[in-house]
Parts: structure tokens; C-alpha cells; sequence
């Protein structure tokens, strides 16, 4: 028979050993806050592996050979896409050359639509209607890409160079110096004026480079958990579900194991679910963009950002969209392959593109892939990815959904095994 | 395997100097041979299985699970008394029967999670061992011999027990008919 002062006395006993060990856990997740983030996606990494790893034993390889092959594949993947990230992103120097582009493209665009020659010329009646409303922000579109004496010189030095044709360095040239014929509106001049006038503050050099190094090595010691996490979880043989379940009464014995089972089932169908969908949008639009035109690498670079980026909820697709236009607006050839779009449609190819990346997305990927699973309320998508994004910046923003789906499903498993267990009503 | 590995493994395992120098404490591996469910498994198939085992400490008085509740899990009793009991018709508990060392119960817990047909309630200090059902889904797709033979066993242990169940329901039938025709020469008499 129990003994009920043994009793009270375990209650007790477990009752303080779980304050004490909720408190040792809150204390040590302040003061580890910055591992969270590596260790969650190291987490996240592995629950996206674990279907390979069985496909790998049930092929008859063993667990090491197994992890190894999928290390070394993913090693290979993150040195790959990393390579290609690196070259795609411009120098300083190209930079400049974009900022002129752009700047030409928009401020031209913006010409054409009110029917102007310049920025003081009169134009149509859009320009009457808008045009004062409209100045404002163009003005400040112009304060942000124009550039200073010291970037001008940078860029007419690598202009200069072999970097480019001569046909090439003549139409750059030649939307410079357009640029300087549309007249800028008054906030534009007064900051090239500005930083022109004023010499800028000395710079330390020595100490610069120190704190970058400083930095790099702190955010290096963060991130080395991640492949250990990853590999930690992708190893692990039920040791870890082990350990939770050992812990639990007895009373709770069976549906500690089965709220563990659905719990990790619903939470891998979910992530793998969403690399699927994400992977399927990217797709899609990689499809659509080489179908307009673009060139594949583009094609590829924007598919692949809009692709990652659609796991945010609402900013994602702007972000592929942004991308696409941006791309469309500096892009100066394309060769379609459908025959009626040409360069100056390339914006609505994009816009036209992505709508269809959405639609599908939203009427055949997520509900045939992801089910019923990330059915939130929108104002908890908001919420979460605004509340993310101010904790842990980019990270958080992109985490924030995956992070609410997660306990949803973990407070809703236990509730409903709970009653099946006829523990609660 | 090869000849040398088994021979090295048999020597390791059942070696009886070997198990006096690691004291009477009877491990999982010894819990999981002597039970007839793993009788013919190899020493390799039972070191995977008792990977996945939970050992479990009960003290008398608590259920290890109640009738209705889902099955999530098969139980063994490694050390200790265990006892199956239902509800009868006044609310009274009806024992059904005393699992000791050894004995297996729960099993149909592996197939599915219908709910549990008895009460599982201990009587003495015990241990059980308890092999979760998605763990031998694991198997099945992981390791699949080792998770088809417990599924053979899983389904000779259930038609041994249907066999045993419609033997004892012919044999009620026929003590029923016996008493019927008795009460019928009682009539006519």
C-alpha cells in the first residue's frame, strides 16, 4: 500500500526539485540567450534530415556511413550556395554602377509617367494632380542613391577600367549624365552638396579591422553550436526522448510517450512541409523568370531569396517580389522565351510571375502539403513576425511562425491526451 | 555476423563466470531471453530492443494503466506482481489474473491504440519494462526483419490467445447446453 507521508514527502521532493530546476533553466536561458538562435536551427536542420537518414539505413547503411554522406552532402551544399552568394554580390564598385541604374530607371519612370522633361519642367496632368504629393518621395529615393565626390570618382575611376566595353561604358555614362539633366529635387543637391563641403571625420583604421575581427570571432563561437546541436540531434537514438520520459510520474508514463510521437511527428511533417512548399514557390518563379527572360542566374538568385523568404508570412512574398523588380528595373536585355513580353514589360512579367507563385502557393502548395497545420490567425502571424523581428532581428522574423506553430502543437497534443488518458475533463 | 563475433558474443554473454562477477542483478538483456515472446531472438536483436525498452519502478498501490485509457505501450515484468482486473457489474473489482517475473501484458498496445480491454494494478514493489508501439514502427521501417519477427510473434501470441478464447467459449457453451437440458429434465420431471 502507499504510504501517504512518503507521499506528501515525494510531492514535496519533486514539486521543489521542479521550482528549482524551472528556475535554473529561465536563468540559464538569459544568460545563453544568444545560443538560442543556433541552437534552434540546429534542431530545425536535423528534423529536415531525418527522413534522409532513414531513407539512407533502410538502404542497409549504417547510422555513422549514413551521417557522414549526409555531412559531407550538406558541407557541399553550404559551400556551394555560399561560393555562389559570394560572387553574386556586387563590389563597392558595382554597387555604384546599380545605384546610377536604378536611379536612372526610377527617376526616368517617374518622368514618363507625369509627362515631364526634368524635375522643374511642367508636365501633364498626373503632375498637376500628384506631382507635388509624389516630389517628396522622390526626393528622398534621390537622397538615398546619389552619390558623393568621393563615389563619383570611384565610379568614373572603374568605369575607366577594363571592367567594360565600350559600348557598355558609353550607356552607363550616357544615364550618368542624363541623371544630371533631370535636375534633382532640392534634397538630393543639398546632400552632395553637404558631403561634399564637409571633410568627413578621421577614421580610426587600426581600430576597425580589430573590432570586425572581435566580432566575427564572437558571432563564430555562437553559430559553432549549431553543427553540434545538429549533430547531436541527428544521432540521437531515443536517448533524449529517453531521458523526458524517465523523468515523468508513472501516472503520466504512456502519454509522456505518445504526446512525445505526435509531437515530433507533427512538428517534422511541419518544417519538412514548409522546405517543400518553400522549395515549390522558388520553383515556380525561377520557372516563370526564365520564361520572361531572365538570365538564369538571376533567374536562379531570385528564385532561391524568394523561395527562403516565403517562410516569412506576409513580408516574404514581398521580398521575391522586391527582388524581381529590382532585377527587372536595372536589367538592360532579356530574351524571352514567351514572345510577347519584352524589356519594358519585364516589370509586370515579374509582378505577373510571383501572383502566380502566390496563387499557387496559396490554393495547391499549402493546403496539399502543409494541411491544416499552419492555420493561425492572422493577427498572430503579424504579431509573432513583428514580435520576432524586434527579439532577434532577421533570425526572429523567420523563425517566429515555425517557433508559434510548434507550441500549438505541443500544448494541443497534451490537451487532447490528457482527456484520452481521463486526466482532466 | 561472423563465426568469430557470435563465438566472442556467446562467450561475452553467456559466459556464467562472467555474469557471477557482475553480481545477481539480472539485466535488461536477461529479462528480454527469458521471456517466450524473444526466446529465438540473436543477442543482437535483443541488444536493439532492450535499447528501446523503458525500465519503469512502481510501488504497490499504483495502476500502471486503467481500463479505457489508450494503449501506448507493452509491458514485461522484470521484477515484482502485477494484477489484471476489471470492473464487474455491482462496480466490484474482478481479478482476471497475477502477471509475476517474466510475464508479458498489454502486447495488443503494439498493433493499435484501442483502448485498454483491463486495469493493470500492482501488488508488490516492481519493475517493468515497457517497449513503446512507435518505437516498433521505428523498427519496421528502420530495421525491418527485427520489426516483422516481433509483429510474427505479436500475431502468434494473438491467434494463441483467440485459439484459448474460443476453446473456453465451447467449453461454457457446452457446460450452458449441459445445464439447459438439465433444467429441462427438471421440467418435465
Amino acid at each position: 500500500m502507499i504510504d501517504p507521508s512518503r507521499q506528501l514527502r515525494s510531492r514535496v521532493f519533486y514539486t521543489l526539485l521542479f521550482i528549482f530546476g524551472a528556475l535554473i533553466t529561465i536563468y540559464l536561458l538569459a544568460v545563453l540567450s544568444p545560443l538560442i538562435l543556433p541552437t534552434l536551427i540546429g534542431i530545425l536542420l536535423a528534423y529536415v534530415t531525418k527522413p534522409l537518414l532513414t531513407f539512407l539505413r533502410k538502404k542497409g547503411i549504417n547510422k555513422s556511413l549514413s551521417v557522414t554522406i549526409i555531412i559531407l552532402l550538406f558541407g557541399l551544399a553550404i559551400f556551394g550556395i555560399g561560393k555562389k552568394i559570394y560572387s553574386l554580390i556586387p563590389s563597392s564598385q558595382q554597387q555604384l554602377v546599380i545605384r546610377v541604374q536604378m536611379q536612372n530607371k526610377i527617376d526616368r519612370m517617374y518622368l514618363e509617367l507625369l509627362g515631364k522633361e526634368n524635375f522643374k519642367s511642367k508636365g501633364n496632368f498626373v503632375d498637376e494632380l500628384f506631382g507635388k504629393q509624389m516630389e517628396p518621395l522622390l526626393a528622398s529615393f534621390n537622397d538615398f542613391f546619389s552619390m558623393d565626390k568621393k563615389e563619383a570618382k570611384k565610379f568614373m575611376d572603374y568605369l575607366n577600367s577594363d571592367a567594360f566595353t565600350e559600348n557598355e561604358r558609353s550607356k552607363i555614362l550616357s544615364q550618368y549624365y542624363e541623371l544630371r539633366s533631370f535636375v534633382f529635387p532640392k534634397n538630393a543637391i543639398k546632400k552632395e552638396v553637404k558631403t561634399a563641403d564637409k571633410s568627413p571625420l578621421p577614421k580610426l583604421p587600426s581600430l576597425i579591422p580589430a573590432s570586425k575581427i572581435t566580432q566575427f570571432f564572437s558571432e563564430l563561437s555562437k553559430w559553432i553550436v549549431m553543427p553540434f546541436v545538429f549533430l547531436f540531434v541527428l544521432l540521437d537514438d531515443g536517448e533524449i526522448k529517453k531521458f523526458f520520459v524517465g523523468i515523468m510520474p508513472n501516472r503520466y508514463f504512456e502519454m509522456s510517450l505518445m504526446v512525445f510521437e505526435s509531437v515530433d511527428r507533427a512538428i517534422g511533417k511541419y518544417l519538412r512541409g514548409t522546405i517543400l512548399q518553400s522549395s515549390l514557390v522558388g520553383l515556380v518563379i525561377i520557372i516563370g523568370l526564365l520564361l520572361i527572360g531572365f538570365k538564369p542566374s538571376a533567374a536562379f538568385t531570385i528564385g532561391i531569396v524568394a523561395g527562403i523568404s516565403n517562410a516569412i508570412p506576409f513580408l516574404g512574398p514581398i521580398i521575391g517580389f522586391g527582388a524581381g523588380i529590382l532585377y527587372a528595373m536595372i536589367v538592360e536585355e532579356i530574351t524571352p522565351i514567351i514572345p510577347f513580353i519584352g524589356k519594358d514589360a519585364a516589370v509586370l512579367g515579374v509582378v505577373i510571375v510571383v501572383l502566380i507563385a502566390q496563387f499557387l502557393d496559396n490554393t495547391v502548395f499549402q493546403p496539399y502539403v502543409l494541411g491544416k497545420a499552419v492555420n493561425l490567425h492572422p493577427l498572430v502571424v503579424v504579431l509573432g513576425v513583428t514580435g520576432g523581428s524586434i527579439a532577434f532581428g532577421f533570425w526572429g522574423m523567420f523563425l517566429a511562425i515555425p517557433t508559434i506553430v510548434v507550441f500549438r502543437v505541443i500544448i494541443s497534443t497534451i490537451y487532447k491526451q490528457m482527456k484520452a488518458y481521463q486526466i482532466i475533463y | 555476423m561472423s563465426k568469430a563475433k557470435r563465438l566472442f558474443q556467446d562467450v561475452l554473454w553467456d559466459n556464467k563466470v562472467l555474469k557471477i562477477f557482475a553480481g545477481s542483478k539480472s539485466s535488461v538483456l536477461d529479462v528480454l531471453k527469458s521471456n517466450p515472446m524473444f526466446e529465438d531472438f540473436s543477442n543482437s536483436e535483443l541488444k536493439a530492443i532492450a535499447k528501446i525498452a523503458y525500465e519503469r519502478e512502481y510501488n504497490p498501490g499504483e495502476y500502471v494503466f486503467l481500463m479505457g485509457q489508450p494503449g501506448a505501450a507493452m509491458f514485461i515484468v522484470f521484477k515484482g506482481e502485477i494484477s489484471i482486473q476489471r470492473e464487474g457489474e455491482n462496480g466490484s473489482e474482478i481479478e482476471l489474473t497475477k502477471l509475476k517475473d517474466g510475464e508479458t501484458f498489454g502486447e495488443l498496445a503494439l498493433l493499435d491504440d484501442s483502448p485498454r480491454s483491463a486495469t493493470a494494478y500492482v501488488l508488490k514493489p516492481t519493475k517493468l519494462l515497457a517497449i513503446f508501439r512507435e518505437d516498433l514502427v521505428n523498427f519496421l521501417e528502420v530495421k525491418p526483419e527485427l520489426g516483422g519477427k516481433i509483429v510474427k510473434k505479436l500475431a502468434v501470441i494473438t491467434g494463441y490467445r483467440l485459439r484459448m478464447t474460443n476453446d473456453l467459449l465451447i467449453q461454457k457453451q457446452a457446460e450452458l447446453e449441459k445445464c439447459r437440458e438439465e433444467l429441462l429434465e427438471i421440467k418435465n420431471d
